[in-house]
């Protein structure tokens, strides 16, 4: 089974995880919401599958292109 | 008597030229899945088009005074069409001891070749697909001396900037020469996993750092494209990279004397989306889709993006509004807020130079905080890169139309004007500005007098409400600070009357333009 890394495209804060491992995802669904210059930027899946792990939690500082959570197809 | 023994010898030379560097040459580059320089021009230009030059160039063998076989120079090129107009055209042959340089009388291609002669002297546009690492240390054996650098110099391909559209596609691995030839472009792609560019390739890294790393890191798209923006956009094949390329071109004009093509239109001048009424959240925290918003306003299916992977917080787009080519920036507010950082600004810069150059007027829908704060962004040269964008902005002499949709700050902000123009600014009922975003600068504006307050935080919080009342940009609007504000949907047919009226001044600003002064 293929894990696939979601990647954040900006620095900020984790404001807000969406997601708990399990859940089933389609492309373009919310992970979580990042706060990074005064806007909540989502953080959105390319693909389909199930979370296997989030890797951070609210309040964490990330970075741009960080893995911020593990999904399986 | 006629020459048809002579004929008969030109057909057999050019049967030579044809096979390039032999059967098994050719059949190795296939399975590498790249096409012949011969098969990229066919499936590029127009059909038939293709008026081969230097097609007898090469090296000849003769057996008592007989010809027996040419090996062609590795580079082939001449006058083709692209939609119906000319264009010089040419690209190494990557079959023939990899594309090296060859030392005939006269340059063929790459920097002060043929090539570039043809597009210098017809005003046309040049078109190279590049497939080569340049010059062999093996050539100082065979010429009996070391060659100094710039003895074939890259002064065309510099003037060329200034005349024609000028296109490099890095078709295979380029380094050295046509490497650098590749940067001298007003527009540059690549192929996403087959094809690399960097100043020098693995073995030369290896010997001089160190550093074990293969070509594809080195200088694949994710690097060459996605990282360091040297290349423009990557295309997923060939094929794809050879549309790209028409597609380009088609919204240049052969050179800086003409305007850039106008089409017909059939996308009516008056549509008015309803959607980009809604599509700014009222809370002004959340994002919004730009290019789906880029997409209500300008001609239907008429966009296309110049590096889409690089510098996010800013989209920078060929478009055409009623028929007429515009150059599209906006910031990304799904990125950084569409903060300009420094990535952002080296692509605003060249953007603007290339639609100013080519006549192209400029629509910006602006939503930006300012430039990018932070450790990172100071480190990475945000301010300078950043001013350098808004020098070219105040150098550009093209038009400049200013849509705000929301925020406009700064001296990011400053930049999204036309100062040297009209100078027409038009606002959604969305739009906020100042030299500072309200709630960045109020903690440092009324320091002593929220410090001195009972409740700092609740004091804190009501010089914002007081200030933010203000900032309704109808109060601006009422002291002609912005010259309208617009229902969104009313975006497309102003923006499209403006244009349209612009046009008869656009056609006394043709020719080339001379930037003097010293960019920041």
């Amino acid at each position: 089974m293929a894990t696939i890394e979601v990647r954040v495209e900006v620095t900020g804060l984790v404001w807000e995880v969406v997601a708990r491992p399990g859940d089933r995802v389609a492309a373009g669904d919310p992970l979580m919401i990042l706060e990074s210059m005064k806007m909540e930027i989502p953080v959105v899946t390319e693909r389909e599958g199930t979370i296997k792990e989030i890797l951070v939690t609210e309040g964490m500082p990330v970075s741009e292109g960080q893995v911020v959570a593990l999904m399986e197809r | 008597m006629s020459w048809q023994t002579e004929v008969d010898e030109l057909n057999l030379r050019r049967q030579f030229a044809d096979g390039l560097g032999g059967a098994d040459a050719i059949q190795r580059h296939h399975e590498q899945g790249r096409l012949t320089i011969r098969e990229r021009i066919a499936e590029l230009v127009d059909p038939g088009s293709f008026q081969e030059v230097g097609k007898l160039t090469g090296q000849g063998s003769y057996q008592d005074g007989k010809l027996v076989g040419v090996t062609p120079a590795p580079y082939v090129m001449g006058l083709a069409k692209i939609a119906g107009r000319p264009v010089a055209i040419g690209g190494e042959d990557f079959t023939i001891r990899g594309g090296t340089s060859w030392s005939g009388d006269r340059k063929k291609g790459g920097q002060g070749g043929f090539v570039e002669d043809l597009a210098h002297h017809y005003h046309i546009p040049l078109v190279n697909l590049i497939d080569g690492v340049g010059g062999s240390v093996a050539s100082a054996k065979r010429r009996g001396h070391a060659v100094f650098p710039g003895v074939h110099g890259f002064e065309t391909s510099v003037s060329l900037l200034g005349m024609v559209p000028v296109v490099c596609a890095v078709m295979g691995t380029a380094a050295g020469g046509p490497a650098g030839r590749a940067i001298l472009s007003h527009w540059s792609v690549m192929v996403r996993g087959s094809s690399q560019i960097f100043a020098a390739g693995p073995p030369v890294v290896q010997r001089s750092l160190g550093q074990k790393i293969d070509k594809e890191e080195l200088g694949g798209a994710g690097m060459a494209v996605d990282t360091a923006g040297t290349i423009d956009n990557a295309a997923p094949s060939e094929r794809e990279c050879f549309a790209a390329i028409r597609r380009f071109l088609s919204y240049m004009p052969q050179n800086v004397w003409e305007l850039p093509p106008a089409i017909p239109c059939d996308d009516p001048v008056d549509r008015q989306d309803e959607a980009l009424l809604s599509i700014v959240p009222r809370d002004r925290r959340q994002p919004y889709n730009m290019r789906r918003l880029i997409g209500m306003v300008v001609d239907q299916g008429s966009i296309f993006e110049i590096q889409p992977t690089f510098g996010k917080t800013l989209i920078t787009s060929l478009a055409r509004l009623n028929g007429k080519v515009v150059g599209v920036i906006a910031n990304d507010p799904m990125i950084y807020g569409g903060a300009m950082d420094a990535r952002a600004a080296r692509k605003q810069t060249h953007f603007m130079e290339v639609c100013d150059t080519f006549h192209i007027p400029i629509v910006m829908f602006v939503d930006v905080p300012g430039f990018m704060v932070g450790r990172e962004a100071e480190a990475a040269t945000t301010l300078r890169e950043g001013m350098r964008s808004v020098f070219v902005g105040l150098q550009a002499t093209v038009p400049i139309l200013t849509v705000v949709i929301r925020k406009c700050y700064g001296m990011a902000g400053m930049g999204t004007t036309d100062k040297n123009g009209l100078d027409l600014k038009l606002a959604w009922p969305s739009a906020e500005w100042g030299s500072l975003p309200i709630e960045g600068g109020v903690a440092a504006a009324y320091r002593r007098e929220i410090e001195a307050a009972p409740d700092p935080v609740e004091r804190e919080r009501q010089i914002e409400a007081e200030l933010r009342a203000l900032a309704s940009p109808f109060r601006t609007a009422e002291a002609f600070g912005v010259e309208d504000i617009i229902d969104p949907r009313e975006t497309r047919p102003t923006l499209s009357r403006f244009i349209d009226a612009v046009q008869g001044k656009l056609q006394t600003m043709v020719g080339p333009k001379l930037k003097p002064g010293v960019r920041p």
